[in-house]
């Protein structure tokens, strides 16, 4: 794995339906927007070239039906995942909620070797929705990702392409080094990399 | 037109004089005589070039799929002589154009042809779209020419072609049109038609570096080459081209050049033509292994060189749009690439093109391919395959001689020519047609149901008879009613569905405090809101939206948006247990747009959710059986491609969860979904026979899978994008041809195992399949060596019967298979989900 040329990152978008799982991913790789994406049933993918410090990674974005009825199909493609994006819609309360069970049904269905270390990185789309219609505030949703191991969380706008770039940046970097602690951890066993604690979020540990 | 289209004997007006012979054409005008010579009389804008020869359906293919080929004419035409003759005609000038030099060191060169007339002369290809009102005289060209020698007496007049340069790799994406002087084409690449690369094209390289993108002759659509090559076979038994090989379209090109200009075929290079070659030229093509490709500097390089094959070169030259590609897909390890060159199965022309060094490079460079490589393959599958439909010349004896890749497929597509039914047949139901069945006093059916379904299995439903017929395919009619019954069920059902639907109609609190009601309106909503809008009936929002608090208050809502929410909000009082699932609104969509009125709607909905209802469980319980009972079809149907599969971590068939689940609503234009949904709901031939389209859509695409496709992701990857892109009547057909195959395995092994039992051999499971395949194995996956095909389903059926011989006690049909053969429909039992 570590000889592979090019690294492939896997990054699964869960969430509720309809808060802007497709759309977020159609803008980043697309940039572009829809008013008219259709529910997504099964699962798909898109995938993207992004430089991340230098190196070239290829992240292969999984979107999911929305559904709580379907997420038992998650592990034919949780399996391998570098990173996990949380999506609620901040108009929504409900999305909100529902975002700890996305996570532990993930960690369930992905069963990665750390789970206490495994990147998720938060988004509160549609920003750009009037502000009387907001249900869940900035500072409530980031009580919550700080909650579950300072969570990276970004407010999003996939319409108006707000912090969307941003956003995947960092998934994109989160995703990197925990191929890149994967790789570790497969190829010498048993051995502790120091800079492995480093590379971490911080509380974890 | 007429202001454009000039004849040359109508008077004063036209100078121009066709010359008397083609022999001593137009190569015979001196300089003296081009005082005289004025190409055309030009209308009061001095606009308007004369149109020499055309040639019809030339294509341009910018995308690998078939779907986005341009039609278009190939064209040389003839314009006004440049307006200095003299300052030209000096002795050691540059005899090409005066404004741009040449970069080719062939001043003082011994062009033998005059280059006066090849710099009034123009190569061009026009989009057909773009042509206008011109588009007749070009037709008439082409065909005045068919296989005559002269262009044609009458002088035709066309616009002149765009002037637009079409430079490679930059912009002209989309427009194509071109039109180069034919002084400043440096060389032809010429690839005649052949069985591996069906079209026969052209590529022009300029002088100046620059490749046209391809031109592909499509012979068989063209009426002038039909009638040429006609002509030839009857005039002397010969319809090759003078190389020897099969005439076609392209020859054609080169006779029009040739009269002009001196065209040699490179003797270096057998598929490339210099146009009026200099004598440096013409040395460096016979001396030393140079470079043909001014266009990208590339020098020839190792196992590069002169030897290249035509296609490698094409691609280098022409910056075809699949390098663009190429270099965007997904993953791909050099191993893949060893593979794909060690697999005899992948078509010649990706096996080549991976060996090009240059496109080795690109794939190390980015990631890349497969995916992209296998979409490209098909689409050059899929245009042979039409092509070897049309064909005329070619025996199709020597076509199915052809060693193949597609192996079983022969047999599949002879036993599938078996099920051709008289074309009655396969036209859909009218309201008349369907109103004959019927007793005129009663309103009795009077042919069996049997004989319906198995009409409007192979025909399907006039549109304008759906709204009544659906209703009996979807169970709201019993077969055996009368009229009079007829109309007192729907009356009664009106009432039911206004009951069913004041249930939380009229009920406010409920819909002001019943969370679980509301959140399901909620759902429904937001579905409704993206399901075919893109359908008239559901575009546009224009009402208000009946409650302000809705997420959808701001953008509005339709009337038809509104019944759909109404219709699924009723259903959940109807069907208490199982609430909205994603997918429910896709199912409703046609039926409401088909039926325009909301009870019958309603009430055809619910007769298509109790098939379906499966598919929507809480515990997934539905799916998952469908997704294996695909499993152990693909197994016993074809076992290679289920080891690839396996190999692939695939087994899973999650890849089809979308088209099952939803009855491929997804995968299918509009129309298309309406058939196939009327087709699947006679079960005529089995209850589940959406499986056996699910098997024939695999099938049509297994040897790309096998070849390309070696994870999961990609499988999924490459399937999901096979929606919109499925042919909808041939693959009715080969499920039909696959089910037929499917019962005789299932009647073999039976048999098979009724004597096996006797003679007490063990039950073996035929389930594994490990890295030895079994003879039963190779038997039916291994294309029962597309020769033997011939015989189609007698040897079809020797093949099936194989199977089981060779395994002994004979695949296990389990009771997942059994259920295929059953017509009735799976349904849920009582009220459980």
């Amino acid at each position: 794995m570590t000889s592979r040329k090019k690294v492939l990152l896997k990054v699964i978008i869960l969430g509720d339906s309809g808060v802007g799982k497709t759309s977020l991913m159609n803008q980043y790789v697309n940039k572009k927007f829809s008013a008219s994406y259709k529910a997504t049933i099964g699962a798909d993918f898109l995938t993207k070239e992004v430089l991340v410090d230098d190196r070239l990674v290829t992240m292969q974005l999984w979107d999911t039906a929305g559904q709580e009825r379907f997420q038992s199909l998650g592990v034919a493609f949780y399996r391998g995942a570098d990173c996990c994006v949380l999506v609620y819609d901040v108009n929504n309360a409900k999305s909100f909620d529902m975002l700890d069970s996305w996570r532990d049904e993930f960690l369930i269905q992905a069963s990665p070797n750390f789970p206490e270390s495994f990147p998720f990185v938060v988004l509160g789309n549609k920003i750009d929705v009037e502000e009387s219609k907001r249900a869940i505030s900035q500072k409530r949703a980031m009580a919550f990702c700080q909650s579950k191991g300072n969570i990276p969380y970004f407010e999003t706008s996939a319409k108006e392409a707000i912090n969307v770039e941003q956003a995947f940046e960092v998934i994109a970097r989160n995703a990197l080094a925990q191929e890149e602690s994967e790789d570790f951890s497969d190829d010498f066993p048993g051995t502790i990399n120091i800079n492995l604690d480093n590379d971490q979020s911080g509380c974890a540990c | 037109m007429e202001s454009t289209k000039l004849r040359s004997d109508s008077g004063s007006t036209v100078e121009y004089t066709p010359p008397a012979s083609p022999s001593d054409s137009y190569y015979d005008l001196s300089d003296g005589d081009e005082e005289e010579y004025s190409t055309i009389t030009h209308s009061s804008t001095g606009r308007g070039v004369k149109l020499l020869y055309s040639k019809s359906k030339v294509y341009v293919h910018p995308t690998p799929s078939a779907k986005d080929n341009i039609p278009g004419f190939i064209a040389l035409v003839q314009q006004k002589p440049p307006p200095h003759p003299k300052d030209e005609s000096g002795k050691g000038k540059d005899k090409r154009t005066p404004t741009q030099p040449s970069p080719s060191p062939s001043h003082g060169s011994s062009s033998t042809s005059s280059p006066r007339i090849a710099s009034t002369l123009l190569l061009a290809w026009l989009p057909e779209s773009a042509l206008g009102d011109a588009y007749n005289t070009y037709v008439k060209v082409d065909l005045a020419n068919e296989g005559g020698d002269t262009p044609p007496r009458q002088s035709y007049l066309v616009p002149p072609p765009p002037t637009t340069i079409y430079v490679p790799g930059t912009s002209a994406v989309g427009s194509y049109a071109f039109a180069v002087p034919v002084n400043q084409i440096f060389s032809l690449l010429v690839r005649p038609p052949s069985l591996g690369w069906w079209w026969g094209s052209v590529v022009i390289n300029t002088r100046y570096g620059d490749s046209f993108p391809a031109l592909f002759f499509h012979d068989s659509e063209c009426q002038s080459t039909i009638a040429q090559s006609r002509k030839r076979t009857k005039a002397n038994f010969d319809p090759f081209g003078e190389s020897g090989d099969m005439f076609w379209g392209g020859d054609e090109v080169l006779r029009w050049l040739r009269k002009y200009v001196r065209v040699e075929k490179s003797e270096l290079e057998p598929s490339i033509y210099l146009v009026d070659p200099s004598a440096d030229d013409l040395k460096s093509f016979i001396s030393a292994p140079t470079l043909v490709n001014r266009a990208t500097g590339v020098e020839a390089v190792g196992g590069g060189g002169p030897s290249m094959d035509p296609l490698t070169r094409a691609i280098k030259e022409v910056k075809w749009s699949f390098l663009e590609k190429l270099t965007r897909v997904t993953r791909f390890s050099r191993r893949t690439v060893e593979d794909i060159l060690d697999n005899p199965r992948v078509p010649l022309q990706v096996r080549r093109l991976l060996k090009n060094p240059d496109v080795q490079s690109l794939q190390d460079e980015f990631d890349s391919a497969r995916l992209y490589l296998a979409r490209w393959a098909m689409g050059i599958a899929e245009q042979s395959d039409r092509e070897q439909r049309k064909i005329v010349w070619a025996g199709k004896d020597a076509m199915e001689m052809e060693d193949s890749a597609v192996g079983e497929f022969e047999i599949l597509d002879i036993e599938t020519g078996a099920l051709k039914l008289d074309s009655d047949r396969r036209k859909p139901v009218t309201m008349e047609e369907w109103d004959r069945w019927f007793d005129p006093t009663t309103g009795r059916l009077q042919v069996t149901v049997d004989e319906v379904k198995e009409r409007i299995f192979h025909g399907g439903v006039d549109p304008a008879a759906r709204k009544e017929i659906w209703l009996w395919l979807l169970d709201v009619y019993p077969w055996d009613s009368t009229r009079d019954e007829r109309t007192a069920l729907m009356n009664s059902k009106r009432d039911e569905y206004v009951r069913l639907k004041g249930k939380w109609w009229d009920n406010v609190d409920r819909r002001n405090s019943d969370e679980y009601w509301r959140d399901q309106k909620n759902r429904i909503e937001k579905d409704v809101h993206r399901t075919d809008r893109n359908i008239p009936l559901f575009s546009g929002e224009d009402i208000p939206h009946p409650e302000p608090d809705s997420p959808f208050a701001e953008v509005g809502t339709n009337v038809h948006m509104e019944q759909m929410k109404d219709m699924l909000l009723t259903y959940n009082e109807h069907n208490k247990g199982l609430g909205y699932v994603q997918g429910m609104s896709d199912l409703l969509a046609p039926i409401y747009a088909v039926m325009q009125d909301d009870a019958a709607a309603f009430w055809a909905f619910v007769g298509f959710m109790d098939r379906t209802e499966r598919n929507f469980l809480r515990d997934q319980s539905g799916m998952r059986s469908q997704l294996v009972t695909l499993d152990h079809l693909v197994q016993l149907m074809d076992p290679k491609l289920y080891a690839h599969l396996q190999s692939a971590d695939s087994t899973n068939f999650f890849f089809f969860f979308r088209m099952l689940i939803v009855l491929y609503k997804r995968e299918f234009l509009w129309d298309d979904v309406l058939r196939l949904w009327e087709v699947l709901w006679t079960n005529y031939l089995s209850g589940q026979f959406h499986l056996f389209i699910a098997l024939a859509i695999l099938e049509r695409h297994r040897v790309i899978i096998m070849d390309h496709l070696k994870h999961f992701d990609e499988v999924l990857k490459y399937v999901n994008e096979l929606s919109n892109t499925i042919d909808l009547n041939s693959t009715r057909v080969r499920a039909e041809a696959l089910f037929y195959r499917f019962k005789r395995l299932v009647e073999a092994a039976d048999r098979k195992k009724s004597g096996a039992n006797m003679t007490g051999l063990p039950e073996i499971r035929q389930r594994r399949v490990g890295p030895e395949p079994s003879e039963a194995e190779s038997a039916i996956g291994g294309a029962a060596s597309g020769r033997a095909a011939v015989g189609g389903g007698v040897a079809a059926k020797n093949a099936a019967d194989r199977v089981v011989a060779a395994a002994g006690s004979g695949p296990n049909i389990s009771e997942e298979l059994r259920t295929l053969l059953d017509r009735s429909v799976i349904r849920v039992q009582g009220d459980q989900s």
